[in-house]
């Protein structure tokens, strides 16, 4: 065979080699583990963290909040659903509380061809128009039991005991003669009547209201909360130096979904909170925070306020007016 | 950093994912390109393999025409790739369920095949170039030869042998190297428009022609350029195989597109409003009307009237560069009218191709004429045979008549 | 005629020695090249641990994954394409998608079904960027005949021409019957887009390599659910370990006439649908 011949066999056997060896070499160790693909890429790709914890796991430190939901109409959709994914909570700080209801809520509950009859859908204009949801609805508890706006009471009787069991430190007409107690005038009676029955059953503790409130009678509890929620309300007349309204405003907006914008809300389940006293929005805020009063969504919204945001807070409410016909109405 | 997303706007129910058209102009340049090599290797085996002396004037040409744009075969891939610096994977663990898989043994191997055989075609001009020449080009010829001048008879005889295996060897490789291609888009379940068992011929014996019709546009060319007469007992033969593949390849496209009308499958509304609106120029006018049936009716005009001389050089050139226009039409049609088919069978989309970036149409079209400036380099680098086969020993033989001389067709 | 270089007849078989010997050579190093690596591969392949996971305690051999979705009571909501999107880092905008909902609207005296998605610009327009989605009330005040949601994902054939299609070998279906896609791996050809009918494939720009559901792997192999399982408010979605009689996914097929999408490309999907109709495919 001729030289040439033979040196270029070589030379094909030399690179054939070569890449025989290279292939050998090049190829990941993992590769034909368990079939024709790199078998470190399955624990790879399992390896990731997930960002979605469940409900299992926001009911560690959210029990109250957790018992809430589960046992009402929302308990289908999960927490994180809402709140955000609670990869890195809470190391990385609080979730987000949604503020525009009208937009999260719609998302399942507009009113759409195609959705299934049995998902409760409303035509928002005709619903609510643009009022946010959470006005009216709890979004842990959404089913509004109707009970709750009117409560069967007699203003005449709850007047004759309100003005001897209540107006030593409440005032004559509701309103209280110091910072420290709330007024009670122009109050939703349902909200009344739910505090008081707080106090009666124990539910809710403080230690002048509940022997009080458990030698009331639950008529008396009705008739109380409609003649308190009847009278006329008035904004305490003094500005407080004791915290900065402007912003207290600003931190407001949080607050502004349950409790209306100035304190001014239609729902009877939460209580109005414009032009009541100072020291008692500060006590009762206190209070929520710390947990000596005890609701679940009030906890919530107060665990990340400073003392001085509750003095802010408690300075803005303070000094709205609680006059409806002065102030408009909240949306 | 993410890409500029090229989004397809689109009508109709199109999958939320369709709405970026994944496979751009380069994957319809690929096809083109490997088509051309696989043509003009078929043109150069006609002389190598089935003796057929009357294209001894373009075989080698036709070989370094199948070379250079061989060599140019990875490159639409490569830009296209996400990582192109894992593009030896699939060479490490070819998945050989996949027709792309052989991809790189295939390509690698009729990239040195093609070389290989030029190599033993050209050897001995590249014995001489060792001798005489010196410098930076003289050691080149002289790495060529392996170390070894030997251009006698026995050594001819083996390199003869040589040339006739690999042109043989290389007949069902680069037909491989080609078919394959076809089969990617044929074998898929999810377009209607690719689904076809006649799509690895369709893209085959579109192929041939394509690369018939540029070794006769450069063919033609080159004896422009060098002032030498066109050899036209050999431009009639490329016109008769030109002439012949078309019709094959009209017979086959209109059965494949005729198929799909038939069965009128689901989906076939989509299909039909997509090739009566937007695929009408370029599928019905374009591919076929000038494409295919102009060149088909000028050839066969040629023939039939045994037209010769300047005219046939003409008609042929002509014929052969609307026949390399359709066949990119085609490759056109079939990739990125595939993808404006939704896999819905309900919409349409439209893909808007970039000029500039990786993928674009001057990527597109640097791919398609970069070879032939590297053709020209190798042209240089190993000349026409009639310059130098004279020059040869005299056991070897010396076919075919001196370029002086124009011949007559018989 | 006498050759040339005619060579006294020792200094020929010398050479022609010489020559052997070197191919000789060549081909033991050749040979014995390619006998290592074969040997590396076979020993790795004799070995055949178990697929094992991260985890000690998940072995994929013991669980065959399966996915139910009701389009009864799908309500559109689209909770399950954020989560989707949040859990796995999918990238925002309204062209890529692991999962996505359709919904199908026959308006009186129309035969076809309206379809639409989260690509379409009036849903865009509705949510008010691409990173949020909920459909448009578009139909409002018109008269509809039928109207319901479809949700999709990738339905981790059994027989996956994906996974056929991919050149390098960087798509594949596990023992418990995910189809997964090696990031590290991909080449980023898109074939595998191309191959999938059912358009549950994309290309991640930024990565660079194709993308599809993954049934949250990282999740199921913990014990978990799917994100997009886990928000949906109606349970639409089901999961579960089909080799399990009592599980989710169990029940839902033995309880319905289900239904796979696009049956006759012979791909046997794992999704299984209840609740769809004649313009779903």
């Amino acid at each position: 065979m001729p030289k040439h011949i033979l040196r270029l066999l070589v030379l094909i056997a030399g690179l054939a080699g070569f890449g025989l060896v290279a292939k050998a070499y090049f190829t990941a160790d993992s590769f034909y583990q368990y079939g024709h693909y790199r078998g470190d890429s399955i624990k790879q790709i399992a390896a990731r963290e997930p960002a979605y914890q469940t409900p299992r796991y926001c009911v560690a430190c959210h029990g109250e909040r957790h018992a809430q939901w589960s046992a009402n109409s929302h308990k289908s959709v999960i927490c994180e659903v809402c709140h955000g994914a609670a990869e890195g909570h809470p190391q990385n700080g609080k979730l987000p509380v949604p503020h525009d209801t009208a937009r999260l809520c719609s998302l399942c509950h507009e009113a759409m061809p195609g959705r299934p009859r049995t998902q409760p859908q409303v035509e928002i204009a005709l619903h609510a128009s643009r009022q946010q949801c959470v006005v009216c609805h709890n979004p842990h508890a959404p089913k509004i039991a109707m009970g709750v706006a009117k409560v069967a009471g007699d203003p005449v009787e709850g007047k004759k005991r309100g003005v001897a069991a209540c107006a030593s430190c409440h005032g004559e007409l509701g309103l209280s003669p110091n910072d420290t107690w709330p007024n009670l005038a122009g109050q939703h009676p349902a909200y009344l009547q739910r505090m008081l029955a707080a106090y009666k059953s124990g539910a809710q503790q403080d230690v002048m209201m509940s022997p009080l409130s458990e030698a009331l009678s639950d008529a008396d509890i009705a008739n109380l909360a409609s003649y308190y929620g009847s009278l006329r309300c008035r904004t305490a007349a003094a500005r407080s130096n004791a915290g900065n309204a402007v912003a207290g405003k600003a931190l407001s907006r949080n607050c502004a979904v349950c409790h209306g914008d100035t304190g001014l809300t239609a729902n009877a389940a939460w209580p109005r909170l414009a032009g009541q006293k100072l020291t008692y929005l500060v006590n009762a805020l206190k209070a929520f925070r710390a947990g000596l009063r005890k609701d679940p969504m009030m906890a919530g919204v107060t665990r990340g306020l400073s003392d001085t945001d509750i003095a802010n807070l408690a300075a803005y409410y303070a000094e709205q007016s609680c006059e409806p016909t002065v102030q408009a109405r909240s949306r | 950093m993410p890409a500029v997303l090229d989004l397809a706007p689109y009508a109709g129910w199109v999958y939320p994912n369709e709405t970026i058209i994944e496979w751009s102009v380069l994957i319809a340049v690929y096809p083109y390109i490997t088509g051309l090599v696989a043509g003009a290797f078929t043109v150069s085996s006609l002389y190598q393999v089935f003796d057929m002396h009357r294209f001894k004037p373009v075989a080698h040409l036709a070989l370094l025409t199948s070379l250079s744009f061989m060599l140019f075969v990875p490159l639409p891939l490569l830009l296209h790739l996400g990582h192109p610096e894992r593009a030896l994977n699939v060479m490490l663990t070819p998945h050989l369920t996949s027709a792309m898989a052989i991809f790189g043994y295939i390509a690698t191997f009729y990239l040195g095949l093609l070389m290989l055989e030029g190599w033993f075609a050209f050897r001995p001009y590249i014995v001489e170039q060792a001798q005489q020449r010196s410098g930076p080009l003289g050691a080149f010829y002289r790495a060529l030869t392996l170390g070894s001048h030997d251009v006698s008879g026995n050594a001819m005889h083996y390199d003869r042998k040589w040339i006739f295996a690999l042109a043989v060897i290389g007949i069902p490789a680069a037909h491989g190297l080609h078919g394959y291609v076809g089969f990617i888009f044929g074998s898929l379940k999810s377009r209607e428009w690719w689904s076809s068992d006649l799509m690895p011929l369709v893209f085959l014996f579109s192929a041939i022609i394509s690369g018939v019709a540029l070794v006769i546009a450069i063919y033609v060319g080159s004896c422009r350029l060098r002032r030498t007469p066109v050899d036209l007992d050999c431009l009639k033969g490329l016109a008769c195989t030109l002439w012949g593949f078309i019709m094959v390849v009209i017979v086959l496209e209109g059965l494949e597109f005729a198929n799909i009308v038939y069965k009128a499958r689901e989906g076939i509304e989509a299909i039909i409003q997509y090739v009566t609106g937007p695929l009408l120029i370029p599928y019905f006018i374009i591919q076929f009307a000038i494409g295919a049936a102009t060149p088909l009716l000028i050839l066969t005009f040629l023939i039939w009237r045994g037209i010769t001389g300047r005219a046939l050089v003409a008609g042929v050139t002509v014929s052969a560069s609307l026949v390399l226009i359709s066949v990119m039409m085609m490759r056109w049609n079939v990739v990125i009218g595939g993808q404006e088919i939704s896999k819905t069978g309900k919409g349409l989309l439209t893909y808007q191709m970039l000029i500039w970036g990786r993928e674009g149409a001057i990527t597109a079209a640097v791919l398609v004429f970069a070879p032939l400036a590297v053709l020209y380099g190798l042209v240089r680098l190993f000349p026409p045979s009639e310059r130098w086969e004279a020059r040869e020993d005299a056991d070897t033989q010396v076919v075919g008549a001196a370029p002086e001389i124009a011949s007559q067709p018989a | 005629m006498e050759p040339k270089n005619k060579k006294p007849p020792s200094q020929d078989r010398r050479e022609f020695l010489s020559g052997v010997a070197r191919v000789a050579a060549t081909t033991t190093a050749v040979l014995g090249g390619a006998a290592l690596g074969a040997l590396a591969r076979v020993e790795a392949k004799a070995d055949m641990p178990k697929q094992a996971v991260a985890e000690d305690s998940y072995d994929p051999s013991k669980h065959r994954w399966g996915f139910g979705v009701d389009a009864t009571k799908c309500i559109g909501c689209l909770r399950c394409v954020e989560a989707c999107k949040r859990e796995n880092d999918v990238p925002q905008d309204a062209h890529h998608f692991r999962t996505w909902v359709e919904r199908y609207v026959y308006l009186e005296g129309e035969e076809h079904a309206r379809i639409d998605s989260q690509q379409d610009p009036v849903n865009i327009e509705a949510s008010g960027s691409e990173r949020e989605y909920r459909f448009a009330n578009r139909y409002k005040g018109m008269k509809v005949e039928k109207a319901f949601f479809v949700p999709k994902l990738c339905n981790h054939c059994t027989h996956p021409a994906c996974v056929q299609v991919c050149p390098v070998g960087a798509t594949y279906k596990t023992a418990d019957g995910a189809v997964l896609i090696d990031h590290d791996y991909c080449i980023g050809c898109r074939y595998c887009v191309q191959a999938c009918p059912y358009g549950a494939r994309f290309f991640n720009e930024e990565k660079q390599v194709t993308d599809k559901c993954t049934w949250c792997y990282h999740r199921i192999t913990k014990g978990l659910q799917p994100a997009c399982v886990e928000v949906c408010p109606v349970s639409a979605r089901v999961f579960g370990d089909l080799g399990d009689r009592e599980s989710p996914i169990s029940l839902f097929i033995r309880n319905n006439r289900v239904q796979v999408l696009k049956p006759e490309t012979g791909n046997a999907p794992n999704v299984f649908y209840v609740g769809i109709d004649k313009e779903v495919s």
